[in-house]
């Protein structure tokens, strides 16, 4: 791995340590009270999904387009993302939910396509994991849709009818609560993309290893 | 008249158990009392909500960077044996 990735790893941490007194110095929402802090966390979770849902939707496209393996690694560590982001997006969301609207879970637009988003990079990866030979294009395929049903997912809320807070809100948040939601979505975007850079590391690694074997078997 | 018998005699037995279940139900409501705020003990707390959202979110991420660095030196551990090997064979 390159130098400058241990100090971005480092930046990275400490922008995290910090992260909890800067929600803390935030100010208690009006109607919700402390429970809306879980916010600041819930959604660059969400934000995250969505980028890496479009990252790993653009990057199979050009899969397809090209057979370049390097942009299929990039799809791989983007639907990685996806799910690990996804799923904190769909836990913290419902901790919150339980207060604020007295329940976990709703059948609106929003939840429900994200949740049908997360099962498709969930669906990705199980078909990336026991699709056997040729699952990287019927995968790559798959991650077209889940870039798709991104667009629906942001504006749903604004078409549909929900108790979920509308796209309106972090346009019109103040300053004291605007920051510390920056801030928190640079931590969680350092973060996707040391992940990322991490993940498809490994990804060529293994392929580097798989071709040693194959050279190997070609040899004996 | 033996049948008859034996089913009021069971339904005495069954009515002698059912009493103090029926002693502890709670009491029929007459009326419907509005209050403008739920008393203290049956309010949600938001505390561990708040405290188990950003727990989980950080133990996934630790989890998360465990699990790919294990795999990356697993790999790594791979290469190494596969290296060595192959100088090994090529010396031989």
């Amino acid at each position: 791995m390159p130098k400058w990735f241990q100090s971005t790893t480092l930046l990275c941490g400490a922008l995290f340590a910090i992260s909890p007194f800067v929600i803390a110095n935030a100010p208690y929402e009006s109607t919700m009270g402390l429970v809306q802090k879980v916010f600041y966390y819930h959604m660059p979770s969400a934000w995250v999904f969505l980028t890496a849902s479009v990252i790993c939707g653009i990057a199979s496209a050009r899969f397809l387009a090209t057979g370049n393996p390097r942009h299929d690694r990039t799809a791989l560590a983007a639907a990685e993302m996806a799910v690990l982001f996804g799923l904190l997006t769909l836990v913290t969301g419902p901790l919150w939910a339980r207060k604020a609207w007295g329940t976990w879970w709703i059948w609106d637009a929003r939840i429900t396509s994200s949740l049908v988003g997360w099962m498709i990079a969930w669906a990705y990866l199980i078909l990336r994991k026991y699709g056997g030979p040729g699952s990287e294009k019927l995968s790559a395929g798959l991650a077209l849709f889940g870039m798709a049903n991104v667009p629906f997912i942001y504006v749903s809320v604004n078409y549909w009818r929900t108790i979920h807070p509308a796209t309106t809100v972090v346009p019109k948040l103040p300053f004291s609560m605007g920051f510390p939601l920056l801030f928190c979505l640079t931590c969680f975007f350092l973060l996707m993309f040391l992940l990322m850079k991490l993940r498809v590391h490994v990804a060529e690694q293994q392929a580097r290893l798989d071709a040693i074997y194959l050279s190997l078997d070609e040899q004996a | 008249m033996r049948i008859l018998i034996r089913t009021i005699a069971l339904v005495f037995v069954l009515t002698m158990q059912l009493s103090p279940l029926a002693a502890q139900q709670p009491r029929q409501q007459e009326e419907f009392t509005p209050i403008d705020q739920l008393p203290p003990q049956e309010q949600l707390p938001a505390a561990p909500l708040l405290v188990g959202a950003y727990a989980f979110v950080l133990l996934m991420l630790f989890g998360y960077v465990v699990m790919v660095s294990r795999r990356l030196s697993t790999i790594r551990s791979e290469v190494d044996r596969l290296d060595a090997d192959v100088k090994r064979i090529g010396k031989g």
